[in-house]
C-alpha cells in the first residue's frame, strides 16, 4: 500500500513533468502575455496609443484600489481603444520588495505604473533617483489639494498623481454617547480634553471604552494630532523633527490621560479593532474614511454610529479640527517602455475627470485630492448607517483645512522609534521628554544620520 | 516490603496521567487554530474578529467572494504543478547527491559536502537579488521554472538524505556491483526500496517548502495567470478591510493539500526523520 502510494505520487509528478514542464517556460498563453511581449519588443517612448498596449499596475486591495485602477483604465480605453490597463493585486508589503528587488537590479521586472502609500514615496525617490519619471510637466497639477501636492513632489519635482486621501474623521456611537448624557452636538468641533470628559462619562454610564487605538503601533492619534497642527515626525527639509515636536509631546500627554482615565482599548491587531468596534466594546475611533466599512459589517448596527470632525487641541497654535491619516499616489517608472502613455492615462483620467472621481466615490469611498471632485451631487448622497448623515460632504469639509507637511518617507521607521518610546511613557517609567530624547536617538541611528 | 510494589504501580500511574494531561494540552494548542480556521471560514467577517467559536452560515457567502476575486483552480493548479514537479526533481537530485556523498569514496568529497553544508548558513535575502538579475537575463522571468529551479539542490535534504545512507551496508551496493548491476540500477531498485521511510519524508519535507513559498515567488512572478496560493493568501490579507471570513476560507483551501500529504505519509515522516539519526 505504501508502495504503490509513492509509486502512484512520482509517476503522477512525472506525467505532470511531461506535460506540462515546457509550458511553464512560456509566457502565459493569454492576451496579456502577448501583450507584454509586444511592450518589450516595440521601443516607442512615445504617446502613441496606435499599436496595442497593455500597461501593467501594482497596487493592493481587491476591493479598493484595485477596480478603482481598473475602471480609469475603461475609462482611458474609451479615447484610446489600443490601451489596455493589467492590475496586478498584490499585498501592501510585497508591492515595496518585489519594487525594491526590481529597483536594486537596475531597473528589471518592473511594471509601468505603481501605487506608493504618501508615507513611503520619498524614500524610494530619494534612494532610487531617477528611477521614477518626472511628472511635473506631463500632468497637470493646478486642481489638486496642496498638501497632496506636498506628499508627491521631491526636490520640486512632482513624481506622482494623487489617488485617494485619508480626511481623519471620528467616528462614534451615538447611542452610546446619548446614554452617557451627551448629545450629536457636543461632539462636533470639540476639544481633545471634551473628548476625554465625555469618554469618562461613558466609561461610567454605558462601561464602554472611549476610544481604540492598536497595542502594537500606537501611532494613529498621535499623526492625526501632529498634521492637525502642521507638524511631522520630520520638518520641511526631511530633518528628524521629534524631540522639539509640541504635537508628539501633547499627543503622549493626551493618550496617557486617555488610558489613566480608563477610557483607552488597546486592540491587538487590525481583526481586534474591527471586533470592538462591531461589538459595542469601544463608542468611538478616530480614522480614515475606510474605516467606514469596517464599522459597516456590523449592520445590526446601522443607524446608531455617527460621524464628526476630530478633536483638536486646545492650546496649541494653529490646531484645526481637520488631519489627514495616509493616503496614496500612482507613480510611474523611467524604465517602463510606455512611460508616456501611462502619464498620459494618469493626467487624461485622475488630473481631468471630475466624473471619474464621482465613480470611484460612490463606489468604493475612495475620497480623492483632486478639488473639483470634492463637491457636486455626489456629495449630497445621504448614508441611512450614519443616521443620514453627509458623510462625503463631511470627508471633503475636513481636507479642505488639512495643513501640509513633508511626510520624509521613513514614516513606518519613526512609528517604531515612536511606539517603543511611548510604551515607557504609558505605563508611567518614562518622562515624555525622555522617551521623546529616546526615540529621537533610536531613529538617527536607524536612519544612519 | 509489602508496600514498595503497590507504592511504584501507583506512582507509574500518577505518571501516566500527567503525560496524559500534558500531551492532550498540548494536542488542543496544536489542534485550536485548525478548528478556529475551519469556524472562521463559514463565519462573516465580523463574526471572526468578534471570535465567534461555533460554525456560521456563511460559507456560501465567502466561497463566492473568493470566487469572484481569484481564479481559485488556476492558482491551485500553478501551486499544485510547481510544487510537485519541485518535490519530484528536489528529491531526486538531492537523494542521489546525498548517496554519492556517503557511499562514493573521494578525497575532495569531504571539502565539497562542507561547502555545500557552509551554504546552508547563506540567508536567500542576500541571494533575492544576484538571483533575480540571473532570471532576467535567462528570460525567465514570471515563468514557474524559475520558481522551481533555483532551490532544486537543497543543502539541508542533501544532508538528510546522506545521514540516513550511513545506516545503508556498503557490502550490499559491492555485492551487486560484483553481480554486475550498473549504478542507477544499484540506487533505483536496491537502494531505494528499503529506505522508503526516508523517501516519504524528504518528500513531505520538499513538498511543504514548496506549497509554502512565498517570498522567491513574489519576487519573480509579475503576472496574475502565474500566481500561486501563498501569494493569493498575501493579498486578500492586505487591504482597508480584510475580509476574514472568506480569508479563513482561502487558507483552509491552501491548507487541505499539506494536510492530506502529512496525514498519508506521517508514519514514514517520523520514522523517516528517526532513521537518519541512527
Amino acid at each position: 500500500m505504501k508502495k504503490r502510494f509513492i509509486a502512484l505520487t512520482l509517476v503522477v509528478a512525472l506525467l505532470i513533468t511531461a506535460l506540462t514542464g515546457c509550458k511553464a517556460e512560456k509566457p502565459a498563453p493569454d492576451s496579456s502575455g502577448n501583450a507584454k511581449n509586444e511592450n518589450n519588443e516595440s521601443n516607442n517612448d512615445s504617446t502613441d496609443t496606435s499599436e496595442p498596449t497593455t500597461l501593467t499596475v501594482w497596487a493592493w486591495d481587491d476591493n479598493y484600489n484595485i477596480p478603482i485602477m481598473q475602471l480609469a483604465g475603461e475609462y482611458y480605453a474609451k479615447e484610446n481603444p489600443n490601451v489596455s490597463v493589467e492590475v496586478i493585486s498584490l499585498a501592501k508589503e510585497d508591492v515595496y520588495t518585489k519594487m525594491q528587488t526590481g529597483l536594486s537590479a537596475g531597473g528589471t521586472g518592473l511594471p509601468d505604473i505603481v501605487l506608493l502609500e504618501d508615507y513611503v514615496s520619498a524614500k524610494y525617490l530619494q534612494t532610487f533617483k531617477g528611477s521614477f519619471a518626472d511628472l511635473t510637466d506631463k500632468v497637470d497639477y493646478s486642481n489638486f489639494l496642496p498638501f497632496k501636492i506636498d506628499a508627491v513632489s521631491n526636490s520640486g519635482r512632482a513624481y506622482g498623481v494623487p489617488l485617494d486621501t485619508g480626511a481623519s474623521i471620528l467616528f462614534y456611537r451615538t447611542d452610546l454617547i446619548q446614554e452617557a448624557g451627551y448629545t450629536d452636538a457636543d461632539m462636533q468641533d470639540m476639544t481633545w480634553e471634551q473628548f476625554i470628559e465625555i469618554g469618562k462619562a461613558v466609561k461610567d454610564k454605558t462601561g464602554s471604552y472611549m476610544i481604540v487605538e492598536m497595542a502594537a503601533n500606537k501611532t494613529t492619534l498621535l499623526r492625526s494630532m501632529m498634521q492637525s497642527v502642521g507638524k511631522w515626525y520630520f520638518d520641511s527639509n526631511g530633518e528628524i523633527s521629534i524631540v522639539d515636536n509640541v504635537a508628539l509631546e501633547k499627543g503622549f500627554a493626551l493618550i496617557k490621560d486617555m488610558k489613566d482615565a480608563g477610557i483607552l482599548y488597546e486592540a491587538e491587531g487590525t481583526g481586534d479593532r474591527a471586533g470592538v468596534l462591531n461589538n459595542g466594546t469601544v463608542a468611538s475611533i478616530v480614522n480614515g474614511p475606510w474605516m467606514a466599512s469596517t464599522i459597516k459589517a456590523a449592520t445590526d448596527q446601522s443607524g446608531l454610529w455617527r460621524i464628526a470632525s476630530t478633536p483638536r487641541f486646545s492650546d496649541v497654535e494653529g490646531a484645526v479640527n481637520a488631519s489627514n491619516l495616509g493616503g496614496s499616489s500612482w507613480y510611474v517608472f523611467e524604465s517602463s517602455k510606455n512611460k508616456d502613455i501611462a502619464a498620459d492615462l494618469l493626467n487624461k483620467v485622475y488630473a481631468n475627470s471630475t466624473e471619474y472621481y464621482e465613480d470611484i466615490m460612490l463606489a468604493h469611498a475612495c475620497v480623492s485630492g483632486y478639488i473639483p471632485a470634492l463637491s457636486g451631487p455626489a456629495f449630497e448622497t445621504e448614508d441611512e448607517y450614519f443616521g443620514g448623515q453627509k458623510i462625503y460632504q463631511i470627508f471633503a469639509d475636513t481636507l479642505a483645512k488639512v495643513p501640509g507637511v513633508n511626510y520624509g518617507g521613513y514614516v513606518a521607521e519613526a512609528n517604531d522609534a515612536i511606539t517603543a518610546a511611548f510604551a515607557g511613557v504609558l505605563s508611567g517609567d518614562t518622562e515624555i521628554k525622555a522617551a521623546l530624547e529616546a526615540a529621537d536617538a533610536q531613529l538617527k541611528n536607524q536612519l544612519g544620520r | 516490603m509489602k508496600i514498595k510494589p503497590k507504592f511504584t504501580i501507583s506512582t507509574k500511574k500518577i505518571n501516566g496521567w500527567i503525560t496524559f494531561i500534558i500531551l492532550l494540552i498540548a494536542a488542543v494548542i496544536s489542534v485550536f487554530p485548525f478548528f478556529w480556521m475551519v469556524v472562521g471560514s463559514t463565519n462573516t467577517s465580523a463574526d471572526v474578529t468578534m471570535g465567534t467559536m461555533s460554525f456560521g452560515s456563511a460559507l456560501k457567502v465567502n466561497w463566492n467572494n473568493l470566487v469572484e476575486k481569484a481564479s481559485l483552480l488556476r492558482i491551485f493548479w500553478n501551486t499544485a504543478k510547481t510544487t510537485l514537479i519541485y518535490t519530484f526533481l528536489s528529491v531526486l537530485i538531492c537523494s542521489m547527491a546525498g548517496y554519492g556523498f556517503e557511499k562514493y569514496r573521494s578525497k575532495s568529497r569531504n571539502l565539497l559536502y562542507n561547502v555545500f553544508l557552509i551554504s546552508m548558513m547563506i540567508p536567500f535575502a542576500s541571494q533575492m537579488i544576484p538571483l533575480f538579475k540571473m532570471m532576467n537575463k535567462l528570460k525567465l522571468m514570471d515563468t514557474h521554472t524559475a520558481i522551481i529551479l533555483p532551490t532544486l539542490a537543497m543543502p539541508f535534504l542533501i544532508f538528510f538524505f546522506r545521514q540516513s545512507f550511513i545506516s545503508f551496508p556498503t557490502e550490499i551496493i559491492e555485492a551487486s556491483r560484483i553481480d554486475g548491476a550498473n549504478e542507477l540500477r544499484i540506487f533505483f531498485s536496491l537502494v531505494l526500496p528499503p529506505m522508503r521511510a526516508t523517501f516519504a519524508a524528504g518528500f513531505i519535507y520538499s513538498f511543504m517548502k514548496q506549497w509554502n513559498n512565498y517570498l522567491w515567488p513574489l519576487i519573480v512572478l509579475q503576472s496574475n495567470e502565474q500566481k500561486t496560493f501563498t501569494l493569493l493568501l498575501s493579498s486578500l490579507s492586505s487591504a482597508y478591510f480584510v475580509d476574514y471570513g472568506q480569508l479563513m476560507l482561502a487558507i483552509v483551501l491552501a491548507t487541505l493539500p499539506i494536510l492530506i500529504v502529512f496525514l498519508t505519509m506521517q508514519k514514514h515522516f517520523v520514522t523517516g526523520i528517526v532513521g537518519s539519526s541512527k
